[in-house]
């Protein structure tokens, strides 16, 4: 181990879906990962495999059921939710499977939501999403709800919002997957910009495409880890 | 500047979930309008009671019949008129009648007591012969000024098994012009009249005694001593019975309204879990983009607060109309002795600030006990948990 250390962390972590139960799945197993600060780094396998639910605990947005999970060096496994909150709300920004956006919500305040409860007022939330939907090419389409969006725009509408608390970890899961390939590369070309802005990185897919920006690939099969590197 | 993104938008979400927003607003209403309206009613008939008490005289003088109120002897009421303190004392009649079937109240007043209540009458206060009725009573038997009445029968002789039935007819001089409750079904006639129609010479229902501010006890004690077989009626206790009979009435209602409830609470529980799986993915969502459990809870409260304040101000409007438009149609019938499905008269009803806090906090409590627990489970468990 380093002397610096790792933007995130798992040790030992385990999933186990209805623990217990008849319909115990153990999605994750003994899984040990350790992330850079401002690299990019990539977790791949077949579908179920557990991406979701790794991505899912490194975001904060799932309990592992056993092991440790490590931000800046400082456990947070045991974090109440209000802590977690305020990691996901200074630290992290994430990005969904299928999106998650709020239906009937116009995309510019899709991209606002996280800052309401900060007490950012309309017009400055208006300003900073407007630049953000802006900078990604959805200039033209800050007043349309989702349901009047393509799943590319609806992806980069996502990805607004995960950085409109301008964190230092994006989290995205399988960001090409429900999306066409042109559209793909122009995310990929998001997200070379926000390595490039010292931002930690970690994406799920398997879209070998991005790969080559990879600093680090991992492989996971049947909620165990093939190995890094 | 937090709360107030927080309350804005919560509004956003009531106009945006419009469909929910409906529906529960619409239950609130459901629910509040009978209680709004129902109050209304019986708060302004309360208040015409007692106006009408207050108006009237400050001891009302009877005499025991075998522990009922009997008929008092006329000439009482000058022997009372000569005590200390006393301003006037008018002897009435005061009974129930019926004419043509329908149940009225006769009222026999000296013909200089009905001179004073010209202000009310269409036409002219009645002279010997005639009759002043009310305007419930002309309508539903479609007399006008100048029409006659029978008031009274009596059997003058028997003749070969049949009786001979003189009728007395009175001349209509007037109608109560104000539609109110209690001069809708009155008859008004002058004593001398009334008191041959009940054939009780000599007698009439009772005295009113008017007396000068503070000297109550000391003229109801002067009449008791006067003969202790007077009942003695002061306008004090007539208050006391009139609202602890109006609040017995509410009790009843009251009742059936707590049960009423009974049914309806779990219908809105119901109906507040509507659209529940979509709040569960948008609590999931806002939680995972860095909402606290608090703020999402807030921002519901505030949510329930707006649809509360909607729902009892739009009941509180609703029942507005159903009494002054619709005339309390078909629930005047419970608070009005009498009336039927359409009341005939200007049903009363006064609007007071109490129970329209009393149904916005009902709706608050409705609202809440639907949407706060279970966004609250929502927002501990992991967000993604929630959003799946
Ligand atoms: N909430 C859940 N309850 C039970 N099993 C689950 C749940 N979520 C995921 N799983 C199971 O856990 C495994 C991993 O799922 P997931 O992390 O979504 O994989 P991936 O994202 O790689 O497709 C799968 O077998 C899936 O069926
Ligand atoms: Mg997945």
């Amino acid at each position: 181990m380093t002397g610096v250390p790792y933007m995130m962390e798992c040790r030992g972590v385990w999933k186990i879906y209805n623990e217990g139960r008849p319909h115990e799945v153990r999605a994750l197993v003994d899984i040990n990962i350790a992330v850079r600060k401002g690299s990019l780094t990539v977790l791949t396998g077949p579908s179920g495999s557990g991406k979701t639910t790794l991505v899912g605990i490194m975001g904060t947005i799932e309990r592992p059921s056993r092991g440790r999970v490590y931000l800046e060096g400082r456990e947070i496994t045991g974090f109440s939710d209000v802590a977690l909150s305020m990691i996901r709300r200074e630290r992290t920004g994430l990005v969904f499977q299928n999106f998650n956006l709020l239906p009937g919500v116009p995309a510019w305040e899709n991209v606002a939501y996280p800052l309401i409860p900060q007490g950012v007022r309309e017009g400055e939330r208006r300003r900073r999403a407007v630049e953000l939907l802006s900078a990604l090419g959805l200039a033209a389409r800050v007043d349309h709800p989702p349901e009047e969006l393509s799943g590319g725009e609806q992806q980069r509408v996502a990805i607004a919002r995960a950085l409109v608390n301008d964190p230092d970890m994006i989290i995205l899961d399988e960001p090409t997957s429900n999306i066409d390939a042109g559209t793909a590369l122009q995310v990929l070309e998001i997200l070379k910009g926000l390595k490039r802005e010292g931002k930690t990185l970690i994406l799920s897919t398997h879209d070998s495409d991005l790969f080559g920006e990879a600093d680090e690939i991992y492989r996971l099969k049947g909620g165990v880890l093939e190995g890094g590197g | 500047m937090k709360t107030l993104n927080l309350l804005l938008t919560a509004a956003a979400n009531v106009m945006r979930q419009r469909l929910r927003t409906f529906v529960v607003i619409i239950c609130l209403i459901v629910i509040l309008l009978p209680f709004l309206t129902a109050t209304a009613i019986q708060e302004g008939v309360k208040e015409q009671a007692l106006l009408s008490v207050s108006e009237g005289a400050d001891v009302y003088v009877t005499m025991d019949m075998y522990g009922r109120n009997g008929m008092i002897p006329v000439e009482m009421a000058g022997e009372i008129e000569k005590i200390e303190g006393v301003t006037k004392a008018v002897p009435r009649v005061i009974s129930r009648i019926y004419i043509e079937g329908r149940l009225a109240v006769l009222l026999g007043l000296p013909l200089a007591e009905l001179e004073e209540k010209v202000g009310f009458i269409k036409g002219s206060a009645p002279g010997e012969g005639e009759t002043v009725i009310g305007r419930g009573l002309a309508d539903a038997l479609g007399l006008d000024v100048g029409g006659s009445i029978g008031l009274g029968v009596r059997v003058t002789a028997i003749v070969d098994h049949r009786p001979y039935i003189e009728r007395r007819i009175y001349r209509i001089s007037g109608i109560f012009d104000s539609a109110g409750i209690w001069t809708s079904d009155l008859v008004l006639v002058d004593i001398e009249d009334a008191i041959s129609i009940y054939e009780m010479e000599g007698f009439v229902s009772d005295i009113a005694v008017y007396v000068r501010p503070g000297y109550e006890r000391s003229v109801t004690e002067e009449i008791q001593k006067i003969n202790s077989y007077f009942r003695i009626q002061t306008k004090a206790l007539a208050e006391r019975y009139m609202e602890q009979g109006f609040n017995r009435k509410g009790g009843v209602f009251v009742s059936l309204y707590v049960m009423a409830l009974g049914l309806a609470i779990p219908t809105i529980l119901v109906l507040s879990g509507f659209g529940l799986s979509e709040r569960r993915r948008e609590v999931g969502i806002l939680k995972a983009t860095g909402w606290q459990t608090q703020e999402v809870l807030e921002m519901v409260f505030f949510e329930n607060i707006i649809i509360a304040v909607i729902g009892a101000s739009l009941a509180l409007l609703l029942s507005y109309i159903w009494v002054r438009v619709l005339n309390g149609l078909l629930i005047a019938q419970i608070f009005i002795a009498e009336v039927g499905n359409v009341a005939p008269f200007k049903v009363p009803a006064l609007f007071t600030p109490m129970p329209f806090v009393l149904s916005f906090i009902l709706a608050l409590v409705l609202t809440m006990t639907g949407s706060i627990y279970s966004t609250w489970r929502t927002s501990i468990v992991p967000p993604a948990e929630a959003m799946r």
